[in-house]
C-alpha cells in the first residue's frame, strides 16, 4: 500500500467519523422544539411570528423546528397528526382547540397533563372558569389555550344600514325584519351574505339563530346532546327560524366561501353576514375601513349577549423528545405581553385577564375584550369545541342541505340520527363534569 | 458470469417486498373493517360485518347510496365523452400536420396540472355571479341559460365531471394519437386512394384500429372514476348537503374527520370490491373481443 493509499484511507476514515458524529453533537449542543401548528395565512404566521420571536428570546440555546401545516381549523394537520401520534413520533408540541376537539387527544392517550405549567401561572386566577373547563378531562389540564376568536358577530355594510335608517338587529326576528326592508327597497341587494361551499358558515348562522330562540343554555344543551331534539321545542323553533332566514340569504351561496362574500358586502351588494371576528382582519386587509365601509355587533343581544368562542390550544404530546422545551414553549404562551402582542396580529383576543382592553388598535377587538371579561361565555359548536368534531361533520351538511330543501321534520330525523351514531351525549360528559 | 436462481431471486426482492407491503395494507384495511374502532388510538375490537351493516343497512345508508350513486353517475357520463372527445382530438392532430406540434401541448397541459389547481379554476368560472361561464352566456344573449352550477345540488356533479373531462382528455388523446401512430401508413393511403374522406377515413379505419387503446383508456378513466376525490374536496366538499358525495370523500370524512376508522374501512373496502367488479370483467371482455 503507497503512502497515498493510506492517507486515503485515514481521510475516508475521518470523514465517515465527522459525518456520523457531528449531528449528536449538535443536537446535544442545541435544545429543539418541533411543533406542529395550522397558522399559515399571512396575518397568521406574523403573528405565529411573534411568539417565537419571544420564545427564542427567553430560550437562546433552544431552536424552533416549525411545521406549519396549511388547513383551516386544523383539518389537515389532525390528518398528518393521526399519523405521527400513532406511530409514536409526536413533535415536542402540536395546536388543537380547547374542548370536544382537544378531548380526541386525550381519549387516545397521545397528550400529557399540563397541571405543572397550569399551576405556576397561576392559570385558575388568570384565566376565566371556562377555559379551565374546556382544558380539563380525567381530573387534569390537558392544554394552554392563548387565544380567543368570537364566532356571534354580526357585520353590516355602514352606508346601506344609513341609507335606509337601520339599526343593526339584537335578535334574529329583528334581523329578518332588517333584511325585508333592504329587500324591498334595494332589490337587487342581497339582505344576508353568507358562503356555504366549505359549509361551515352555515353553522356560525344557525349558531346565533339558537341562541336568539333559545338562549345559551338551549344552546350549551343541543351541541353536548342534552336535549331530546324531537320533543323538545328548542331546536325546532330554532329550525323554523333559520327557514325564515333562507329568502334573505345570497342566492349562490353553495359557490361561494365565506372569504367571497366579505368584499360584496363591504361593498354594498350585500347587507349583513354572520361570521367570526377573523373576518375584521379580512376587511381591513382589503381596505374597507371600520365604521366608514363595514361595522359589526356582537349579535344577538336577547335573551342574553354572550361570547360565543373558539379557543386556540397547545399541548403537550405524551413522550415528547425534548420536555423541556414543551413546558418553556407553553409558559411562554402565558405571558400576558406575548399574548396581547400576538393577538393584535392575529386578529383574536387575550385569554389572560392581565391584557387590557385597550391593547386592541381597533373598535371590534376592544368589545371582544369587553364581552370577553364581563358577559357569558359560552364554548362555539364550530370545529368541534363545544360538540364533537364528528357531529360537526355531519351537522354541516344536514344545515347545508337545510338550506336547499328546508323540511324541518327532516333536519330533526338526521340530527336525532347523526347524534346517535356520533355518540354526542356519551362523549359530552366532560362539560357537565363538576 | 452466468445468472442463477440466487440472483432472480435478489432482484425480484424489491418487488416481492412491494407486493407484499401493498397486500398487507389490503389486508390490514380488511381487519380494521370488520373492527370497532372509533377515535385516534387503534381499537381492536373485533365487530364482525358490523360496520358494513352500519354502511348498508344502518343510519349511514342514504349517505352511502348518495356516494355510490354519484360515482356511477361519473362512470356513466365521465368515460364516454373524455374518451371520444380524446379520439377525435388525436386524429385531428394527426390530420393538422405540422401544427400538431403547437397544439398537443396546448391540449395535454391540462394534465399536467393539479387537480387542486383545476378544482379552483373551474370553481371559479362555474361562479354564477362572477365566472366567466355565466358571463359569457349573457354576454352573447344566452342568459337565460345561465346556471348557478356547482350551487344548485341536481347539476352540481354534472358541473365536477365537466372539469375532469377537461382535464382527462388530454390523457385519452395522447394514447389515441399514439394507437393512431402506430398503424401502418399504408392503410390511410389505400383508402386515399379509395377516395375516402376524412370522415369515412375515421369511421371505417381509425375506428377498427384503436380497440387496444380504448381498452387501456376506458380501464383507467374508469379507475378515475372511482377514485375521484380532489375535485370534490376542492369544488364543492361535497355539498350543496351531501348531493356531490364520492365513496373516496365519504370514506376520507368518515376516517379522518370523524374518526370512524372502522367504518372508513368498511368504505374502503367498498370501493376495492367496486374496483374489482367493474374492471376485470370490462378488461376480459375486451381481451376476449380483441382476440376475436
Amino acid at each position: 500500500m503507497t503512502v497515498r493509499h493510506v492517507r486515503m484511507r485515514w481521510l475516508v476514515i475521518t470523514l465517515a467519523a465527522l459525518l456520523i458524529t457531528t449531528p449528536a453533537l449538535y443536537a446535544a449542543d442545541q435544545q429543539q422544539l418541533l411543533i406542529y401548528h395550522w397558522w399559515t395565512a399571512g396575518g397568521e404566521r406574523q403573528a405565529m411570528q411573534v411568539i417565537f420571536d419571544w420564545f427564542t428570546k427567553k430560550n437562546p440555546n433552544t431552536k424552533i423546528v416549525d411545521n406549519p401545516v396549511a388547513g383551516g381549523g386544523g383539518i389537515t394537520l389532525k390528518t398528518v397528526l393521526l399519523g405521527m401520534l400513532a406511530a409514536k413520533i409526536p413533535p415536542d408540541t402540536f395546536q388543537s382547540l380547547s374542548g370536544a376537539e382537544l378531548k380526541q387527544y386525550v381519549d387516545g392517550n397521545y397528550v400529557a397533563p399540563v397541571d405543572d405549567v397550569w399551576k405556576a401561572q397561576n392559570l385558575d386566577a388568570n384565566y376565566p372558569t371556562v377555559i379551565g373547563k374546556m382544558t380539563t378531562f380525567k381530573g387534569s389540564h390537558y392544554g394552554i389555550p392563548m387565544n380567543a376568536h368570537r364566532a356571534n358577530w354580526l357585520f353590516y355594510n355602514t352606508k346601506l344600514f344609513n341609507e335606509l335608517k337601520l339599526t343593526p338587529p339584537t335578535t334574529v326576528d329583528e334581523m329578518i325584519a332588517a333584511a325585508k326592508r333592504i329587500k324591498s327597497s334595494k332589490p337587487n341587494v342581497a339582505p344576508i351574505a353568507i358562503g356555504t361551499r366549505e359549509k361551515w358558515p352555515a353553522v356560525f348562522l344557525f349558531d346565533v339563530t339558537l341562541l336568539s330562540t333559545g338562549g345559551p343554555d338551549a344552546y350549551e344543551k343541543f351541541y353536548t346532546g342534552q336535549l331530546n331534539v324531537k320533543t323538545a321545542p328548542e331546536v325546532r323553533t330554532a329550525l323554523q327560524k333559520f327557514k325564515e332566514l333562507i329568502p334573505y340569504l345570497y342566492q349562490f351561496h353553495g359557490a361561494k366561501t365565506w372569504s367571497d362574500i366579505a368584499g360584496p358586502m363591504a361593498e354594498g351588494q350585500m347587507g349583513m353576514m354572520v361570521i367570526g371576528d377573523f373576518a375584521a382582519g379580512l376587511l381591513v386587509q382589503a381596505g374597507y375601513k371600520e365604521g366608514v365601509d363595514w361595522d359589526a355587533v356582537g349579535f344577538p343581544k336577547k335573551p342574553q349577549e354572550v361570547f360565543l368562542m373558539i379557543v386556540d390550544t397547545f399541548v403537550r404530546p405524551a413522550g415528547a423528545k425534548h420536555p423541556e422545551a414543551t413546558t418553556a414553549w407553553l409558559t411562554n404562551l402565558t405571558d400576558p405581553k406575548v399574548q396581547g402582542e400576538f393577538n393584535i396580529i392575529k386578529g383574536s383576543i387575550a385569554i389572560h385577564k392581565a391584557v387590557p382592553d385597550t391593547t386592541y388598535p381597533d373598535r371590534l377587538h376592544q368589545e371582544a375584550s369587553r364581552t370577553f371579561k364581563s358577559k357569558r361565555i359560552v364554548p362555539s359548536s364550530i370545529h368541534g369545541v363545544l360538540a364533537p368534531p364528528a357531529f360537526l361533520s355531519d351537522w354541516q351538511d344536514i344545515l347545508t342541505r337545510f338550506l336547499y330543501s328546508p323540511d324541518v321534520n327532516r333536519a330533526l330525523d338526521e340530527i336525532t340520527s347523526a347524534m346517535d351514531l356520533d355518540k354526542v351525549s356519551e362523549s359530552s360528559g366532560w362539560y357537565w363534569a363538576k | 458470469m452466468a445468472y442463477t436462481r440466487a440472483h432472480a431471486l435478489l432482484f425480484l426482492a424489491p418487488l416481492l417486498l412491494i407486493v407484499l407491503l401493498m397486500y398487507g395494507m389490503m389486508a390490514w384495511t380488511v381487519a380494521v373493517s370488520m373492527d370497532d374502532w372509533v377515535g385516534m388510538a387503534p381499537v381492536w375490537k373485533f365487530h364482525g360485518l358490523g360496520n358494513f351493516r352500519t354502511l348498508l343497512g344502518g343510519a349511514l345508508r342514504e349517505r352511502l347510496f348518495t356516494s355510490l350513486r354519484n360515482n356511477l353517475i361519473w362512470l356513466v357520463v365521465f368515460i364516454a365523452p373524455t374518451a371520444s372527445l380524446g379520439l377525435f382530438l388525436a386524429y385531428g392532430l394527426d390530420l393538422v400536420g405540422r401544427a400538431e406540434r403547437v397544439l398537443r401541448p396546448l391540449f395535454l397541459y391540462p394534465i399536467a396540472l393539479s387537480f387542486v389547481v383545476t378544482g379552483t379554476l373551474w370553481a371559479w368560472m362555474y361562479d354564477p355571479d362572477a365566472g366567466v361561464i355565466n358571463n359569457l352566456l349573457r354576454m352573447i344573449g344566452l342568459g337565460r341559460w345561465a346556471q348557478p352550477w356547482i350551487a344548485d345540488p341536481g347539476l352540481a356533479t354534472f358541473c365536477l365531471i365537466g372539469a375532469a373531462v377537461w382535464q382527462y382528455t388530454g390523457f385519452a388523446m395522447t394514447l389515441y394519437l399514439a394507437a393512431i401512430r402506430d398503424m401502418p401508413r399504408e392503410i390511410f393511403e389505400a383508402a386515399r386512394v379509395d377516395g375516402a374522406s376524412d370522415v369515412q377515413t375515421f369511421r371505417h379505419v381509425v375506428i377498427p384500429n384503436v380497440g387496444h387503446a380504448t381498452m387501456i383508456v376506458v380501464a383507467m378513466l374508469i379507475l378515475v372514476t372511482l377514485k375521484v376525490f380532489d375535485l370534490v374536496w376542492v369544488m364543492t366538499f361535497g355539498g350543496p348537503g351531501i348531493s356531490t358525495e364520492v365513496l373516496p370523500f365519504f370514506m376520507f370524512v368518515a376516517t379522518f374527520r370523524q374518526q370512524f376508522i372502522g367504518i372508513g374501512a368498511a368504505i374502503s373496502v367498498l370501493i376495492l370490491i367496486l374496483a374489482v367488479a367493474v374492471v376485470v370483467p370490462y378488461a376480459w371482455w375486451s381481451m376476449r373481443r380483441l382476440q376475436a
